[in-house]
């Protein structure tokens, strides 16, 4: 019976000429928003990789320099794309893509593609996970508002439970039909995104189709909550009418107000310093120092040197006291920057802490923590990138500065060549592991799973308690 | 008379209708929360551009007094900030601000203010890459997501609340049984009609308005013109979901229909055409990538700064006006750095001139594509009139730029002769003001999307009308 329902009902659906052509203009934005986003990510793919190539190219040809200058020269660092960041860009246009590595200072990230986009399509930036947070929802909706409302407004309802139907497989019948018809829409689609992701650059690694499943089940949770959320509505509401206003309600506090909401309330739960207030507090700590933390001392270094070395001229040295103190100065550097950046990038996650607490109230929420995280453009995995860079950065100008301290002498000429230059590592970024993206997203995975259980709920108790006529 | 006696049954009617005070209600209160939070924002801006001039008072203040403890005999703090050397004094250290005021009704739209820069350091080392620079320190999510301001209330959920007063304005009555009634009076349908729609349109407005005006005055908003002609554009978006429903009401169908399609009209108006467009426009006309300026001005360093006197000659010779300064012995090592920034400056303009005529061309192709939805039309146009859309920040970097170069005229000449600074210099070093565009410009820059809102309202509302003439009491 089940079956016989559901076949019922997605015949139904297929024949409504409106649901054909919701289901076509979804499916026709789905793929191109798909397809689009596959292009760009491919395209920004292979120009990371040339200017990581070019800037490589520039440190390792700087030709005889003091390492010191070669530290202020330094290299710029390309933020990677990850393979699934075609399905959800998150907040990568407004993260920035680039980074200068240099002596002295941590650079903010620059290039943020969002500054060169106009107005007009920040209105409505939408990407095929835009599409799947949004608008199938939306199509869920429109197929199953009426499911029950319309069968009782109509008094069919009645004789179908006359016949014996349990209720409970009525629901079902009618859940399966509307996933039905979305499945004609999303297992196209679905596949062809896996064989994008298969197909692109030599096949995925095992943890990119790890993050694909585990996308590819978020969203069929997500789906899950607005079907059952329609039946549960649909099953109580006075008629099909209310039950659309009802359902069309949630849907616009889901999407349109509840993230707006939760940005001022993040933000004035935790505030975060005015651009200038932070560069200002950098400065006037890199200028004086903060608490313990004090700018080193060139004179007592040296006297420092002096003595550990035994020796009472600074000629006599078997290191130059200039490339220790240049060491020193950036590691007092890197403890103002910590200091200011760890406090800023907390503030950030803790307002990201919120947003996914009022996913509660919002299922897109949760679902779109979780589609971001898995993707790999959420604000957390920038940081992760973002803190990669640094710690390259600090290694490279570690090199630098001991070369400086090893290979000269106190008020000598020192120049090295490409041999240095070459002899630094790349920076090679790793991304973050699956483990890592899920012990991060747990609680979105949490209250995604609430919803999921507590919509089905609704949805047998709805059922349970429906009138009948 | 019968106006009036209309107008207060409608009002009656109205306040009867629980679910629709408490949507009113609700309204009432999100416009006041968009408008608080608009108005923090402006705060917060004010405030910053406050310790913005503050900070470059403190810096003028102690050059100086270093200029005249120099004057008088003592020794420059270190000998590469000797300010009065001019390329010192003209330097990032010494920059001058240029700072936007928040737009004249940025209270009532946060538009594009959250993510473009507001403020600059200029220096005579401003140039290109400058204006990659980030705006305000903000979590990326926040600015994915977007603020809940007056103009997201106005283009997204204003006219659902049009569409709630509206979708049953005939059909209602005639479920109820109540229009034979009314017809049988002796007053024609369109009168009737237009009685409660003109009624329905002034309670909207009335909130709509009434919030964007009171508020933003209260929040010391000045433009009156801006705020008239913000006014217009939200009573025409108004009426254009007014007339749509009109129309849909004209058909004849149950008030069940009506809704429907009333809210699936709004559903591709404001959610998937805007859509469809960005989609569209991502794969038609994609922004050039900006990597590339990276390498480019990379390698421009590297090539200037080996070639720096070769640079310097030509440099001269390019510009006579400067070749009557004698380059002076003392003055040739800023001067030949001087001559590498600038072609530093020269090949990364050549770059940035590309990807920006490139840039501009696919935004001028975008924004013709918000003609597809009467939201973006509205959209667009609020930003604009608030000051808080894309025109006003080019506005603003083209008259920073403009600075740059003020700046420059100033101290190169002094570089190049190896002049020195005194601390009467200071007080004539050029600093920034924001001309704001006159109101005719921003009109100007309006009329189009305004136009073309007009005609969507006239597209739906005319059909509906003219069908008002053949309603009879039963369908």
């Amino acid at each position: 019976m089940i079956l016989r329902t559901a076949r019922k009902e997605l015949t139904d659906t297929v024949r409504d000429g409106r649901f054909r052509w919701a289901a076509l203009l979804v499916g026709a934005l789905l793929l191109v928003a798909l397809g689009a986003g596959w292009m760009h990510v491919q395209e920004a793919r292979a120009q990371h990789e040339t200017a990581r190539a070019t800037a490589r190219e520039h440190w390792d040809s700087q030709g005889e320099k003091n390492p010191h200058s070669a530290a202020h020269y330094g290299i710029y660092a390309f933020k990677p794309r990850l393979p699934l960041s075609f399905v959800d860009q998150g907040v990568d246009p407004y993260t920035g893509t680039s980074v200068w590595l240099e002596a002295h200072r941590q650079n903010d990230f620059v290039l943020r593609a969002a500054q060169d986009a106009s107005a007009v399509q920040r209105f409505a930036s939408i990407t095929a996970a835009g599409v799947l947070q949004q608008l199938i929802p939306l199509l869920i909706i429109l197929l199953s508002f009426g499911a029950l409302a319309f069968e009782r407004e109509q008094g069919t309802l009645r004789q179908i439970l006359a016949l014996g139907v349990p209720r409970k497989h009525l629901a079902w019948g009618k859940a399966l039909g509307t996933a039905g018809a979305l499945a004609l829409l999303l297992v196209p689609a679905a596949a062809l995104g896996a064989a994008a992701v298969v197909g692109a650059g030599g096949g995925a690694s095992g943890a990119t189709l790890g993050r694909a499943a585990i996308l590819t089940l978020a969203y069929f949770g997500y789906f899950s909550v607005w079907v059952a959320l329609s039946l549960a509505v649909s099953a109580k509401a006075s008629s099909a009418r209310t039950a659309l206003v009802v359902l069309l309600a949630v849907w616009s506090v889901n999407g349109l107000v509840a993230p707006r909401v939760a940005v001022d309330l993040s933000k004035s739960l935790y505030p975060t310093p005015s651009a200038f207030e932070f560069a200002h507090t950098v400065e006037r700590e890199m200028a004086n120092g903060v608490d313990d933390i004090r700018p080193p001392d060139r004179e007592a270094i040296t006297a420092r040197l002096l003595e550990e070395h035994g020796v009472e001229r600074v000629d006599d040295l078997p290191v130059n006291p200039s490339g220790i103190t240049l060491q020193e100065s950036e590691e007092f550097g890197n403890r103002i920057y910590d200091r200011n950046y760890e406090a800023l990038w907390d503030a950030f996650e803790r307002q990201s802490r919120v947003h996914d607490a009022l996913a509660v109230l919002a299922p897109g929420l949760a679902v779109r923590a979780l589609s971001m995280g898995l993707a790999g453009t959420d604000v957390e995995q920038h940081r992760h990138f973002a803190s990669a860079a640094e710690d390259y950065r600090r290694d490279l100008m570690r090199a630098m500065n001991m070369d400086l301290a090893l290979n000269s002498r106190a008020g000598e000429t020192y120049l090295a060549d490409d041999e240095l230059w070459e002899s630094q590592p790349p920076f090679d970024y790793e991304a973050p592991s699956l483990a890592w993206v899920l012990g991060n997203r747990r609680l979105s995975a949490l209250v995604l799973l609430f919803w999921v259980v507590g919509a089905a709920a609704a949805a047998a108790f709805g059922v349970r308690r429906m009138e009948v006529g | 008379m019968r106006f009036r006696h209309h107008v207060r049954h409608e009002w009656r009617l109205l306040r009867a209708d629980r679910l629709l005070t408490a949507t009113l209600g609700l309204f009432a209160v999100l416009f006041l929360y968009a408008l608080l939070n608009g108005s923090a924002w402006v705060r917060f801006q004010e405030d910053t551009l406050g310790a913005l001039a503050e900070a470059r008072d403190e810096r003028d203040a102690r050059t100086r007094a270093e200029l005249r403890r120099i004057a008088s005999g003592g020794q420059p703090s270190s000998p590469f900030r000797d300010p009065r050397a001019p390329n010192v004094l003209g330097s990032q250290r010494n920059s001058r601000p240029a700072a936007l005021p928040p737009g004249p009704l940025a209270t009532l739209a946060i538009g594009q203010s959250d993510l473009l820069p507001f403020y600059y350091d200029v220096s005579i080392y401003t140039n290109d890459q400058t204006f990659l620079q980030n705006g305000e320190v903000e979590n990326p999510l926040h600015l994915l997501v977007g603020r809940f301001d007056l103009a997201f209330v106005l283009v997204y959920l204003l006219p659902l609340l049009v569409l709630a007063l509206s979708y049953n304005v005939l059909s209602g009555e005639r479920e109820r049984g109540t229009l034979p009634m009314t017809l049988a009076q002796p007053v024609s349908a369109r009168s009737t009609l237009g009685v409660k729609l003109v009624f329905r349109v002034i309670v909207v407005l009335f909130l709509a308005l009434g919030v964007s005006v009171v508020g933003g005055l209260a929040t010391g908003v000045r433009d009156v013109g801006r705020l008239a002609l913000w006014s217009t554009i939200v009573t025409s978006y108004a009426i254009f979901w007014l007339g749509l429903a009109t129309w849909v009401n004209s058909r004849g169908r149950s008030s069940a229909w009506n809704a429907t399609v009333l809210v699936g009209a709004w559903l591709l108006l404001v959610v998937v055409f805007p859509a469809a467009v960005n989609v569209a426009a991502g794969l038609l006309h994609p922004l050039p990538s900006r990597v590339e300026m990276i390498t480019v001005q990379r390698e421009a360093s590297n090539e200037a700064v080996n070639r720096r006197s070769e640079l310097l000659a030509r440099y001269l010779e390019d510009h006579p006006e400067m070749s009557g300064a004698v380059v002076s012995e003392a003055s040739s090592s800023a001067a030949l750095a001087w001559a590498a920034t600038e072609e530093v400056n020269r090949r990364l303009g050549e770059v940035v001139e590309r990807y920006q005529g490139r840039l501009e061309e696919q935004r001028r192709l975008i924004g013709t594509y918000r003609y597809a939805s009467p939201a973006l039309l509205a959209h667009d146009a609020l930003l604009e009139t608030a000051g808080t859309g894309d025109g006003r920040f080019s506005r603003f970097e083209a008259q920073v730029r403009g600075f740059a170069q003020e700046l420059k005229d100033f101290f190169v000449p002094a570089i190049l002769a190896g002049d020195r600074m005194t601390e009467a210099v200071v007080a004539d070093i050029p600093s920034f003001r924001y001309r704001e565009a006159g109101f005719q410009t921003v009109v100007g820059r309006i009329v189009p999307a305004l136009a073309a809102l007009l005609a969507m309202t006239l597209l739906v509302s005319v059909p509906g009308w003219r069908a008002m003439r053949d309603v009879r009491g039963t369908s």
